[in-house]
């Protein structure tokens, strides 16, 4: 099987800790299930991670270098 | 703005018969609706109870007359119950997934939880629950019998729209002579007999019980059917379909625990699935139907209560018929007309049933018409709407506007009217609008007094009025020069199909505008229209001034560049005053600048026969501000450098000046500021007029025509290209041509064909290019990107070469050829479609057809792209419209779902961010330059980027201390 994390083109999909998942649902004042979602099969995402949970992906941007985006992960 | 009712929340579900009853005004019984002296009969379809529409009657419900009473719902009581359309899917769904015993989801309860938390997730996702549901059905479909009473279950037939059986497999009634027959030998299927004992032994069914069979004494039982269609494949059953009449489906769903309709995501609270079929039937009130009274004095009802007629005359029918005992079949009968009546009454465009129509022959407009799409009550009454304050006319250009003006129709201004609230400051100002009454123009049509009573201001009593007038009155004024309007041209497609303009009124009837607001707009005009609003109130004119305004739309956010700025000829201008870099005489240079800001003309450049001369690049640079630094390439294929203001060299073209990213424009708007770059524009536009009209410009076809030996090189270009065509088709033919990878030999020959016809085409352009002049105007406009190519010039002076239908040769037509004048299976370049000739010498007729052929293509294929985009576009706007920037920068929809973290996940503006890569934004000479603006003295300025402390006489300790004082200064890391 190909590991689709080790290529260049896909962004990097981290797992986020509960502490830090409150923070950032703080920050942008939302529920959980308004964050914009991801399914558990997709290949970016952790193999750890459960549905449930919040991954952060880092992207390259060309305006602001790095682009950071939060998605729950759903069955 | 006063709201007649606010909106609290909607709430959708079914009703409850027993609600339509409540809410009922009164049962409606008979067909009629008015008796002879013309008044509405009671409990008729007009009955005064449902609400009034003559004026004069009173609402025998309300009391109000027509105007102010909405009208009343009434009901009719059907005969017998009747499937409602628009819930024919549920329906079909909750037949299929419910037991047909005792009415209970066939699902076990482990499945019921399963189903119950997936759509609970869903709800909470915001995703589908349609999608569970859907699931949930499925998997209750499956289960052969009900986990909860073991009845077993029949599948389900659904005939469109509204009919509905039970199927069931059963054991066909000539199942003795299927089976006889299938055990005879047959030659012609090529099978051998199969004796009874054979038969048994096959089957394990005993030979005796085989034989009773075979007499058809004995009826076989399912495992021993199966067994014997397997040995004679063959198929004993016939398909047993019992029709589910509207009352056995009711009292089905009547079984249904509301429990197990959670499970499919319906809340029983407000829609049982027995309230899908329908027992009594709302009559909508008079004025949602009223009868319109045509000029002879007869009454002509609406669609609605000529359907409601028809319904309540079978419903009464029925009713007869089965108290007279009637037979089943005939009471049948009145029951699929009755529902085929209620069925059109609501949706008059069902597929598979006639639709109801009027004695004419036209269909009827039934309730789900109203609504459904672009002129229906969604699309046509509640999101679009007829605007009041709005004009249309056709638009003419005219150069001596500004951009950010229009011209108004001085019938159009005058029509249109802006609110002036008097005071004290403009009372003599607003009498005077009064006084000038409504005719003649800046006058004003109506008047508003303090308590409400509005006045038209007429010839007869404008004088009178105009004393009245006092303050905190409001007067309608006509439409002055200067007052803002939002002007538009469809299709709408970007936001600069509406920008503000300033109102400049003018005689005759055409708005007139700018030329170079035409991209913006993709205006033309060859008879285009546009629209113009007035703006009714302060806020929205502040708005429109401040966001809306041309000039704050010169930056495109398509591509972050001017979409304002030289066109056409205003191109061709800057390019003859700025190529050859020519002389002018001081009266000249003055008349060159006449329409622009500069009346003094700067010192000249020199002397000529003891005049002095100014240059076209110290006029054009007359119209650039003092300090602009500048250094690109133009179109025309030199470098124009800027300096100080100054055009030291170059040409000043597309590139420079043009719509779609000058880069003059381009730097000016960014740089300097919106109203600077729409100053240059407006003067650009008429230094170039002015010079193309110095110079004198025109073209005509003498302009294309090549020298004799020109045109014999070009014949002598194709000659050639005919020839090696000749050789390729001859290799081809010995078999000898080697086809390149990837490619078939076919293929290979005709891509060097038209390889080969290509370079002949541009060798023809060439030629053709090297004996046009660099004063040719033709050539003018295509190298200094005004209009046309140098393609469209060779095409015309050399060769139009090939043409082409789906990107091939024209290859369709006749068997083996494109016309019956060409031999089959004829290879050359002039049996399938290229054009030898050019457009000036003229086309054969058989050229003529082959370029109409690809001449149509490119129509067709425009037709096809608009309409298509156009329902592209539909769609995106409404996939997008919800979505909103929010103050804490991230982009949400309306559930408050987030899309985007940071808008464009930059959190920038397409139109302040540079556009290209190679383009990077020049952070430090941007901050310089605020710097600059910002602080006179160098010292301030210093303190600010905090190299330097501020002087204090707090406390000596305060005071830099001698070690900070001599700090190395950092760095900075960008
Ligand atoms: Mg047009
Ligand atoms: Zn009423
Ligand atoms: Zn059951």
């Amino acid at each position: 099987m190909v590991d689709v994390s080790q290529h260049k083109l896909v962004p990097e999909h981290t797992l986020v800790d509960e502490e830090a998942v409150d923070e950032v649902l703080q920050e942008y004042n939302v529920e959980r299930t308004n964050l914009p979602k991801i399914k558990r099969k997709d290949p970016a995402v952790p193999d750890e991670a459960e549905s449930g949970d919040v991954v952060r992906i880092v992207r390259d941007s060309r305006t602001t270098d790095q682009a950071v985006v939060y998605r729950l992960v759903i069955e | 703005m006063q709201t007649p009712k606010e909106i609290g929340g909607i709430r959708f579900g079914l009703m409850d018969p027993e609600t339509y009853r409540d809410m009922s005004a009164t049962k409606v019984i008979t067909a009629d609706t008015y008796d002879d002296d013309g008044y509405p009969i009671d409990m008729g379809l007009m009955d005064p109870r449902l609400g009034v529409i003559d004026p004069g009657l009173e609402c025998r419900t309300c009391g109000q007359h027509s105007g102010s009473c909405n009208g009343h719902f009434g009901h009719i009581e059907l005969a017998a119950p009747v499937i409602h359309v628009g819930f024919t899917k549920l329906i079909r769904r909750l037949l299929r997934s419910t037991c047909r015993q005792c009415g209970r989801l066939a699902l076990t309860d482990d499945e019921q939880a399963e189903f119950r938390s997936r759509m609970q997730r869903a709800e909470e996702l915001s995703e589908d629950w349609s999608d569970v549901m859907k699931a949930a059905v499925r998997q209750a479909r499956k289960a052969k019998r009900c986990p909860h009473c073991n009845e077993p279950q029949h599948d389900i037939k659904h005939e469109k729209p509204t009919t509905y059986y039970e199927v069931q497999d059963v054991l066909s009634g000539e199942y003795s002579e299927l089976i006889a027959e299938a055990m005879q030998p047959d030659e012609e299927e090529d099978r051998e007999g199969m004796a009874p004992q054979e038969l048994a032994e096959k089957t394990d069914i005993d030979l005796q019980r085989v034989n009773q069979i075979l007499s058809g004494e004995f009826r076989p039982r399912k495992e021993d059917r199966k067994a014997i269609e397997k040995a004679l494949s063959i198929d004993l059953t016939v398909e047993d379909m019992n029709k589910l009449m509207p009352s056995d489906i009711r009292d089905w769903f009547e079984d249904i625990p509301n429990d197990d309709m959670e499970t499919l995501g319906i809340d029983s609270e407000r829609a049982r699935p027995e309230w899908m079929i329908l027992t009594v039937l709302p009559v909508p009130p008079v004025t949602a139907r009223p009868s319109i009274t045509l000029d002879n004095g007869q009454r002509s009802e609406d669609d609605l209560t000529h359907k409601l007629v028809d319904i309540i005359r079978i419903n009464q029918r029925f009713m007869e018929n089965r108290e007279a005992g009637a037979p089943q079949l005939i009471i049948e009968d009145l029951w699929e007309l009755l529902q085929y009546h209620v069925t059109t009454f609501i949706d008059n465009e069902i597929s598979g049933t006639p639709p109801a129509r009027h004695r004419s022959g036209r269909p009827l407009k039934t309730l789900s018409q109203r609504l459904k799409g672009k002129e229906g009550r969604f699309r046509g009454s509640l999101s679009g709407k007829r605007v009041n304050f709005s004009a249309r006319t056709v638009i003419s250009p005219d150069p001596t506007l500004s951009l950010n003006e229009v011209g108004v129709p001085d019938r159009v201004a005058s029509e249109m009217t802006q609110t002036m609230n008097v005071t004290e400051r403009n009372i003599e100002e607003a009498q005077q609008y009064v006084r000038n009454g409504p005719e003649s123009h800046p006058g004003a049509n109506y008047v508003k007094r303090p308590d409400g009573r509005r006045l038209k201001v007429t010839e007869k009593n404008c004088e009178e009025l105009a004393e009245k007038v006092e303050l905190g009155w409001e007067v309608n004024r006509h439409l002055v020069d200067g007052d803002i309007v939002i002007f538009n041209r469809q299709p709408s497609l970007h936001r600069m199909s509406i920008m503000a303009h300033e109102v400049v009124v003018m005689p005759y009837k055409t708005f007139r505008l700018n030329t170079v607001v035409c991209p913006p707009y993709n205006a033309d005009f060859d008879g285009d229209e546009m629209n113009m609003h007035a703006l009714q109130n302060e806020e929205a004119r502040a708005e429109a001034r401040v966001l809306m305004r041309v000039q704050e739309q010169i930056l495109s956010p398509r591509f972050g560049e001017n979409i304002i700025g030289a066109i056409q000829d205003h191109i061709s201008g800057t390019y003859l005053l700025t190529h050859e870099n020519p002389h002018f005489t001081e009266t000249q240079a003055l008349d060159l600048l006449r329409a622009t800001r500069v009346d003094e003309l700067p010192e000249p450049d020199g002397e000529e026969d003891g005049k002095a001369y100014w240059t076209g690049h110290s006029i054009f640079s007359e119209l650039l501000p003092d300090d602009l630094s500048l250094e690109f390439s133009s179109s025309t294929g030199d470098d124009v450098l800027i300096e100080d203001g100054q055009l030291l060299g170059g040409t000043i073209d597309e590139d420079a000046v043009g719509a779609f990213g000058g880069e003059i424009v381009d730097t000016i708007t960014k740089v300097y500021s919106e109203t600077r770059a729409r100053i240059f524009v407006n003067e650009i536009s008429s230094l170039a007029m002015r010079a193309i009209m110095h110079f004198g410009f025109s073209i005509g076809i003498d302009d294309e025509s090549i020298p004799e030996e020109a045109g014999e090189q070009v014949d002598e270009a194709i000659e050639n290209a005919y020839e090696r065509i000749e050789e390729l088709i001859d290799t081809y033919d010995a078999g000898e041509l080697e086809s390149l990878p990837g490619r078939t030999v076919d293929e290979t020959l005709e891509m060097k064909i038209m390889q080969t016809l290509g370079k002949a085409r541009d060798s023809a352009g060439e030629i053709a290019d090297d004996h046009f002049g660099d004063d040719n105007p033709a050539v003018i406009m295509a190298r200094s990107g005004a209009r046309g190519s140098m393609l469209n010039l060779t095409q015309m002076a050399g060769c139009v070469g090939q043409q082409a239908v789906r990107g091939e040769r024209i290859n369709r037509g006749y068997e083996d050829r494109t016309l019956s004048h060409y031999k089959p299976n004829d290879l050359s370049a002039e049996a399938h479609g290229f054009v030898e000739n050019s457009y000036r010498g003229g086309l054969t007729p058989r050229e003529f057809f082959f370029h109409a052929m690809g001449g149509r293509e490119g129509l067709v294929d425009t037709a096809v792209r608009t309409s298509k985009s156009g329902y592209l576009q539909r769609r995106l706007i409404n996939a997008l419209s919800e979505l909103e920037t929010q103050y804490d920068g991230t982009v949400r929809d309306t559930s408050g779902t987030i899309v985007q973290f940071e808008f464009g996940e930059d959190g920038t503006s397409p139109v302040k961010v540079s556009s290209s890569k190679d383009n990077d934004i020049d952070v430090d000479s941007i901050a310089d330059r605020v710097m600059d603006a910002e602080f006179d003295d160098e010292a301030t300025r210093q303190q600010f980027l905090g190299r330097e402390e501020p002087p204090t006489n707090l406390s000596e300790h305060a005071e830099p201390r001698l070690s900070d004082a001599r700090a190395p200064e950092v760095e900075s890391d960008d």
